[in-house]
């Protein structure tokens, strides 16, 4: 019995030494790869070095778009009851599937935590990351992964009962805040109140279904977490606690939270066709192209500008390949599958009460921040 | 090479030699096991450097510390171990009694009470801990909301914002430490009084005595206890005074209230939850040690004419005692790290605030170590405590 308990450990102990020894040899192995790639890859592929597959071909060839999103944001994400996937960040993924495959169906949603998204990502388990992630300094050097635009400008807010007459943060002196235990949460909490001169009770919570418990039972005056979730949370808040329009979100911006998909580090052939999805959109509904008449402009497209950006030729002229690695045609597939960026806001976030026009999300033309770098 | 391979064969054909072997074999394998854990580790950071920055944000619930979120992130955690100590310390005394006393109910011979002890062990140790820990936070949710607070007075404040009682609290000078430490040596003195006092009552065998009056060692203690801390209150100039809760509104006209001694609903619903669940532990600790006496101890008490109270304390607890102090112990350890279960209903203990400094600095490794040896600490320090008193127990018995 001894010895045989002593094999077994010993058989343990060897198989740990073993994976340890060959995980280090896995490692090592891209690297040594890597110089021998250097030297005979193409010249303008030099983000590529410590590649030696395209995340874009490998779609490809698959077929299918393996796309890491929030199961649970209603308006960002969300399963539906007919099990299918609906939302913003969702429609991002059809965009980006219809860009590459021509078709807005050939998804694969993966459902992340938070925790596990930047590690499903690096670790090849997705091809590309969207999930209401904040682009920050840190991620984008830390975590082995690349942001590609910014598809919404969220910040931390805070909403507190309509009838409790706060109006702004410096009403909220002596207020109990419930907060959700996040990265930087607490802290841009405390920042606020202190610059603000108030005493505060912040009440952390880990997760969320507590802490709206506490919240209906009025425990706490305020609820802070990203604007965004606030909102979602406001349109589905039960009625027998007053329903949506017990709440109001209060204007004031505490933190700045960029939105937006993620790529792998140094992969820029698929990194670069993900951001120009983003932008086409954008430009989309700046030149005023939707889903409805994406098909009429293509065949008659009014401008040199929309030519390019649907991949048609402008009168007798040569259809613009930008070559991304795809069909020059890919902007109009995206706009056929999901319509313009303000369709996309129209769809799943106005709904929520979440105000388009003079926010930062409006077009640059209005006011906001949307805006599209050139197509040419 | 064959003789040498013939030596070897005659070598290993003794059993010592083979053992010596697979044990070098083994020493090996642990070296490089070792070895390859320690390079792991060395690639991180694993210092606690961090720890003096500011931690930036704020905690709810402060005791006898005080915190701001200006302070360094040492100071923030600890404040959380201040409060893992506090509920786990009120929990174990209190679910030691409930759990005495059902446990003592389980066995009366009066039917309603057994039941009611039956019942609550069977219904409370049968569903999981976390789970008891939510309903209490949605009971404590239940009590009134701060606009429709109940106050008795100006004594007491009752809202789901927390249950606010009167409470002495420092003046604004100093002596408040000074007392404290008086007040701790006015209390040894009036127990080694009382001790003494009735020592010498049971050695003498008759009343001690002053100018004819018949004076009673704890009566007597519990005099020169009111004497003296009564009169080193006003010598120190009041060095405490009376916190009345209030509950009022601002110029916003939002209700809030502050002040007094702060019973919250989170602190409430992990220390009710923790009690009522290791209560059955203890209760059923209680019986089975009183069952393992011998009847005769409870019939030999009946026919010397004592009560069933008196039989009860002063024969069968004192000699249950011996066997429910080590199993005690266990419910005492798992009762401190079952606090940290009150992390899902916001209340700051340990775990709590070590999570948002891990969150907050991105280096999770060295804050893991620190959390298990506090938690290390605070079992040994439960277990060398509950090892004295086992060792008094067992030595009184013998």
């Amino acid at each position: 019995m001894k010895s045989k308990l002593f094999f077994l450990l010993l058989a343990v102990m060897s198989l740990t030494l073993i994976i340890a020894c060959s995980e280090e040899v896995e490692e090592a192995a891209p690297q040594v790869e890597v110089t021998k790639d250097s030297h005979d890859d193409d010249d303008d592929h030099d983000h590529d070095e410590h590649k030696d597959h395209s995340t874009l071909e490998e779609v490809l060839e698959r077929g299918v778009l393996k796309c890491g999103v929030n199961d649970n944001l209603t308006g960002f994400g969300v399963v539906t009851s007919a099990g299918t996937f609906e939302g913003f960040d969702i429609d991002y993924c059809k965009a980006v599937a219809a860009a590459i495959l021509g078709d807005a169906s050939k998804v694969e949603y993966v459902p992340l935590t938070a925790s596990a998204r930047f590690e499903a990502l690096s670790s090849e388990e997705i091809d590309l990351l969207i999930r209401n992630t904040t682009w920050t300094a840190s991620r984008d050097r830390d975590l082995g992964n690349d942001f590609t635009a910014t598809t919404f400008y969220d910040g931390q807010g805070m909403m507190v009962y309509a009838d409790s007459g706060y109006k702004t943060i410096e009403d909220m002196a002596g207020a109990t805040i419930c907060v959700l235990q996040g990265t930087t949460t607490e802290l841009n909490l405390d920042d606020r109140f202190k610059s603000a001169g108030l005493d505060y009770t912040p009440l952390t919570f880990e997760t969320n279904d507590p802490l709206q418990a506490a919240f209906e039972e009025r425990r706490c005056d305020g609820w802070t977490t990203d604007k965004s979730g606030l909102a979602s949370k406001r349109a589905e808040f039960p009625a027998a606690a007053g329903g949506p329009e017990a709440l109001v979100v209060l204007a004031e911006t505490l933190s700045k939270e960029p939105l937006g998909p993620l790529t792998r580090d140094n992969d820029s052939e698929f990194y670069d066709v993900v951001q120009w999805v983003v932008f086409g959109l954008i430009q989309a509904e700046e030149s005023g192209i939707t889903s409805s008449n994406v098909a009429a402009m293509a065949a008659d497209p009014k401008d040199p500008g929309m030519a390019r950006l649907l991949g048609v030729p402008y009168g007798d002229g040569k259809v613009a390949d930008f070559s991304f690695g795809v069909d020059p045609t890919f902007i109009q597939h995206a706009i056929k599958a999901v319509g313009n960026y303000g369709e996309i806001y129209e769809r799943h976030l106005t709904p929520l009460g979440l105000t388009r026009a003079g926010s930062l999300n409006a077009m640059w033309t209005e006011g906001g921040l949307i805006y599209a770098p050139p197509f040419r | 090479m064959s003789i040498f391979i013939a030596k070897l064969s005659t070598w290993s054909r003794s059993q010592k030699n083979r053992n010596l072997f697979y044990q070098l074999v083994f020493l090996i394998l642990v070296a490089f096991f070792v070895n390859y854990l320690v390079s792991k580790a060395m690639q991180l950071e694993l210092t606690l450097s961090h720890f003096e920055s500011r931690s930036g944000f704020g905690i709810s619930h402060t005791f006898i510390k005080d915190y701001t979120s200006n302070d360094s992130r040492w100071s923030a955690y600890f404040t959380g171990v201040i409060n893992t100590v506090r509920v786990s310390l009120v929990a174990i005394i209190l679910a030691t009694l409930l759990g005495t006393i059902m446990g003592v109910a389980r066995l009366s011979k009066n039917v309603l009470f057994s039941t009611i002890a039956y019942l609550y062990v069977e219904l409370v140790r049968n569903t999981p801990l976390l789970i008891q820990i939510i309903f209490w936070q949605i009971i404590f949710l239940k009590l009134p909301r701060i606009t429709e607070a109940l106050t008795f007075g100006s004594t007491v404040v009752v809202s789901n914002r927390g249950i606010l009682l009167p409470y002495a609290k420092p003046a604004e000078d100093i002596n408040s430490n000074i007392f404290v430490i008086v007040l701790l040596f006015i209390i040894i003195i009036s127990f080694v009084l009382s001790y003494y006092l009735n020592k010498k009552e049971d050695i003498d065998g008759k009343k001690f005595k002053i100018l004819n009056y018949n004076i009673n060692g704890s009566l007597a203690g519990t005099f020169v206890f009111l004497i003296l801390s009564v009169s080193a209150y006003f010598i120190l100039q009041k060095p405490f005074v009376l916190d009345l809760p209030s509950l009022y509104q601002n110029s916003k006209g939002t209700y809030l209230q502050s002040g007094g001694f702060e019973f919250t609903p989170e602190f409430g619903a992990i220390l009710f939850a923790l009690v009522i669940y290791t209560g059955t532990f203890i209760t059923e600790i209680v019986r089975g040690s009183i069952q393992s006496l011998s009847k005769g101890q409870t019939e030999a008490a009946q026919s010397l004419g004592l009560t069933n109270y008196q039989s009860m304390t002063l024969i069968i607890l004192p000699q249950a005692l011996r066997s429910i102090i080590p199993p005690l112990t266990n419910q005492f350890l798992n009762l401190t790290k079952n606090s940290s279960l009150s992390v899902v209903i916001a209340y700051p203990e340990l775990f709590m605030v070590s999570r948002t400094i891990m969150n907050n600095s991105g280096r999770a490794l060295p804050v893991f170590f620190l959390i298990l040896f506090t938690y290390l600490s605070l079992s040994l320090i439960i277990s060398l405590f509950m090892n004295f008193i086992n060792r008094r127990v067992t030595r009184i018995g013998a």
